[in-house]
């Protein structure tokens, strides 16, 4: 009998400078240490059947990623998440894990929004405070984007959600943002750099939180899926 | 890893080569009562990490109480500027340490073109380059690996050198420096100890002796020394341990998979091969066994395929029921098997199914020369007709794509040996589309190096083509292999040369190589970074010719620079090997043959040791 486990996990310090791809990797030798009884693909090369959410640049880490994994035996999500902790490389960490209902859309066409933190030397604050009232003024913050295609130009404004919250945190000083992502308009983490006035690869950047967002409320793509959130 | 890298890492290619928390890796406390030993691997992670010889010596070493083992890779050459803009000198991958902080410094020496990353990788280390200018406190640097069979031209550079396999030897080093560790044993009387080591070899104990420019041979410095080191060898690989476990790596390197190692040696006795003479004699390993460290190696790493590696893996006794026991007990997990080595036989496609990863990137054939005559001279065994069946019987089972491989600049070879490797990669082709049954067009790709004399083959005398002629080769069959359904390429006729250069080296080249990475050159086997100006430039102000090296064919009767270094095999055998040569007769495979007197088994008490006695090919 097949199930769908959803999971959410971490990307610590350990494993921060991995690809999408060299973490996907390394998830699916986790498997197979862990001996995971995964549905494979058809075909040539048989693969894993999974889906993640939406890829993390080299560098950044999160505390919120998510991945669905199918598999051919219907495994209690609590030993699912205790058998794969056991395996899974340092830095990558299992927090939940639920079965997923038949027919729950894909964490690709759900997220479109995710919550960062961004950790920065103290002597930025007042820099990024200070663009954050010029931000607050304007609907309108064009760049010129580089993409396969060639660049064109992408306002910025839009994508940042809310209001960010720009805190001392000890030694450092802490942003906490909202912004889009995924397929119908995404922020990048350079550009938020760009858009807040910090340098993205000089910063301590996680990913804390995605999201459904359906207006100013924001739903989480597992747990108990009310709204955990507001702008 | 290093914490001063960390803020370096957002700035260079491929972080993930520079840190280490990867499954499996081992990160052992440093007390005092170990002995602490760096395994440099002179190239970067995404190569360093597929050697194997290094997963064995890995585990091995860390699996002793007193001793630790770390992993050193050349940090690629963004990282190296900013570690020396920074001040950072070169560490180990797991504790981070400084590299000269090891008791032990271990470089493996693959291939001739590595040399100079060794030289970069020591002054990025901070330790010094020269064995005479190393004091008490800095690290033991020593070697091994196939190119220690020549180590001279590196001779200057290590405090010591192992020859042949290292299972055994090292835990005797290993013993060796711990005592001189505990009981503060100077560091020349501590070389003294390891050179009484069987198969170590201390080079700074040894004078070279020149005339008028020439070679003459080594004086010992001692009367204790060996006149010729012998090298290491198990009779049984049965008895040596193999890793349960390798560390898995995250980011894309070659060979990412599981290995074991099915035989070691290779008796075909191929003339210009110097794996198949230094590696002597065959031994296979039980299957059993195999499968067991298949099974551990799988699910501690998680891999997703199995590489049954060694010099010629279709040689292995009982290649059949082993790949296929290996497909059916992990076909269901997605683990695919594979055969780096094989060669192009009717037991390759018969596998055509099988395994998946040949299918997908084609067959490789190795006739290595044109024409039946040549093929003859240098001992390879493959007639025409061979290469016929194999080829239409795999273009019936599916394939559309042959890779073969040659070499051109062979002794003894003319313009008719050119034509036979343009014709047959034409016949080729003609094959593919006559048997064909994939839907796709058939495809040869010709891949052609130049040879290389090296040291202990039957072929070492034999001076490389000068590079116009190599040039004129090339030309000569680019123009004979144009053609939609051909792709070719060939080696740089410039690696080659330096190649040659250093494998038929001296001690005087240790100048050359220094001044060489003084000038910048380091990655020299990666394409474009080969300096070759810079080079010429370093042989010239050293006042050494690269081409009385390379293209000098030398008198059997001369004293050799790798004399008395010996990998088993007699020096009588190789002059007869060679004259065989010349007159185009092959010498059979001891395997399945009588023995041929090559030397080794009576020199190192060693045999071959088949797994099935009798069932041969
Ligand atoms: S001594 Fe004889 S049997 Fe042993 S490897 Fe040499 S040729 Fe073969």
């Amino acid at each position: 009998m097949t199930s769908t486990i959803r999971f959410q996990f971490t990307k610590g310090q350990e494993v921060r400078f991995l690809s999408h791809l060299d973490l996907v990797r390394a998830m699916e030798r986790a498997i197979r240490r862990a001996g995971l009884p995964m549905a494979y693909s058809e075909g040539f090369s048989p693969r894993p059947i999974m889906s993640y959410s939406f890829a993390l640049p080299v560098g950044v880490m999160s505390e919120a990623e998510y991945a669905d994994f199918r598999l051919v035996e219907d495994w209690d999500p609590a030993y699912f998440m205790e058998q794969f902790n056991k395996h899974l490389p340092p830095g990558l960490r299992v927090l939940h894990a639920e079965r997923l209902p038949e027919g729950t859309p894909a964490l690709m066409s759900e997220i479109n929004a995710a919550l960062w933190r961004i950790r920065l030397p103290q002597a930025e604050q007042v820099a990024v405070e200070k663009r954050w009232q010029e931000l607050q003024a304007v609907d309108s913050f064009v760049v010129e984007r580089q993409t396969k295609q060639g660049s064109r130009s992408v306002n910025l404004r839009p994508l940042l959600f809310g209001v960010p919250r720009i805190a001392r945190e000890g030694e450092a000083v802490e942003v906490h943002c909202l912004a889009a992502v995924g397929n119908q308009g995404n922020l990048r983490v350079e550009e938020l750099g760009l858009l807040l006035g910090f340098d993205s690869a000089q910063a301590l950047i996680t990913r804390i939180g995605q999201f459904k967002k359906v207006g100013s409320a924001y739903y989480p793509p597992l747990g108990n899926r009310g709204c955990t959130w507001t702008e | 890893m290093d914490k001063r890298l960390v803020p370096l890492l957002p700035l260079v290619t491929k972080p993930a080569r520079y840190t280490n928390s990867e499954v499996n890796a081992q990160h052992k406390e440093w007390t005092e009562d170990r002995v602490t030993m760096a395994l440099a691997f002179p190239d970067i992670y995404d190569v360093g990490m597929a050697h194997l010889g290094f997963k064995i010596l890995y585990a091995l070493i860390n699996s002793r109480p007193d001793a630790l083992a770390e992993r050193v890779y050349a940090p690629w050459v963004d990282m190296q500027q900013l570690m020396i803009e920074r001040g950072i000198p070169l560490t180990a991958l797991e504790s981070g340490r400084d590299v000269a902080d090891f008791d032990l410094v271990g470089f493996t020496l693959q291939h001739e073109l590595s040399y100079t990353n060794i030289l970069k990788m020591l002054d990025l280390a901070g330790i010094p380059r020269r064995t005479q200018d190393r004091r008490e406190g800095d690290p033991l640097v020593l070697a091994g690996g196939p190119c220690a069979f020549n180590v001279e031209p590196l001779a200057d550079f290590f405090d010591f050198v192992v020859l042949g396999e290292g299972e055994e030897v090292i835990q005797e080093i290993l013993d060796v420096v711990k005592a001189a560790k505990q009981s503060r044993t100077p560091r020349q009387e501590t070389l003294r100890e390891l050179a009484r080591l069987k198969g170590v070899y201390v080079p700074s104990f040894y004078r070279p002796v020149y005339d008028s420019g020439r070679f003459q041979g080594l004086e010992p410095l001692y009367p204790d020394l060996p006149a010729r080191i012998e090298k290491r060898v198990a009779r049984d690989l049965g008895s040596l341990p193999f890793p349960e476990e390798f560390v898995v790596p995250y980011t894309e390197v070659i060979h990412d998979r599981v290995m074991v190692e099915i035989l070691r040696g290779c008796t075909r006795g191929c003339r210009f091969c110097q794996a198949g003479m230094i590696y002597r004699p065959v031994r296979e390993r039980d299957p059993e066994q195999l499968k067991e460290q298949v099974a551990k190696l799988v699910s501690s790493t998680g891999y997703d395929e199995i590489s049954l590696s060694s010099l010629s893996s279709g040689d292995y006794t009982q290649i059949r029921s082993l790949v296929k026991d290996l497909i059916a007990a992990y076909r269901g997990c997605g683990v695919t098997v594979s055969l780096p080595s094989l060669r192009l036989d009717s037991f390759a496609v018969e596998l055509a199914d099988e395994i998946q990863k040949a299918r997908k990137t084609g067959l490789t054939f190795a006739p290595e020369a044109g024409t039946q005559r040549l093929r003859d001279v240098i001992n390879k065994n493959v007639t025409d007709q061979d290469l016929k069946e194999v080829v239409q019987a795999a273009f019936q089972a599916g394939w559309h794509r042959i890779k073969l491989y040659f070499m051109i600049g062979l002794p003894t070879e003319t313009e008719a040996d050119l034509d036979g490797i343009a014709e047959l990669a034409h016949k080729v082709l003609a094959w593919g589309r006559e048997f064909r049954t994939s839907r796709k067009r058939p495809e040869v790709t010709v891949s052609m190096a130049s040879f290389v004399p090296k040291p202990h083959t039957p072929f070492q005398w034999r001076g490389q083509d000068s590079l116009e002629t190599l040039r004129a080769k090339q030309e000569y069959l680019r123009e004979r292999l144009r053609h939609p359904g051909i792709q070719f390429s060939f080696h740089e006729v410039e690696h080659s040369f330096l190649e040659a250069a250093f494998a038929r080296g001296d001690r005087r080249l240790g100048a050359v190589l220094e001044r060489a990475v003084d000038l910048g050159c380091q990655f020299d086997s990666w394409g474009d970074e080969l300096r070759f100006d810079r080079w010429l430039q370093a042989f010239r102000e050293a006042g050494l010719d690269p081409v009385d090296y390379a293209q000098r064919s030398l008198d059997p009767e001369e004293a050799l620079p790798w004399d008395h270094l010996s990998p088993g095999v007699d020096k009588k055998f190789l002059v007869r090997e060679w004259e065989l040569a010349q007159q185009a007769i092959p010498t059979p495979d001891c395997r399945w043959d009588r023995c041929t007197l090559c030397g080794v088994c009576f020199n190192l008490q060693v045999a071959n040791r088949l797994t099935e006695v009798g069932s041969g090919d």
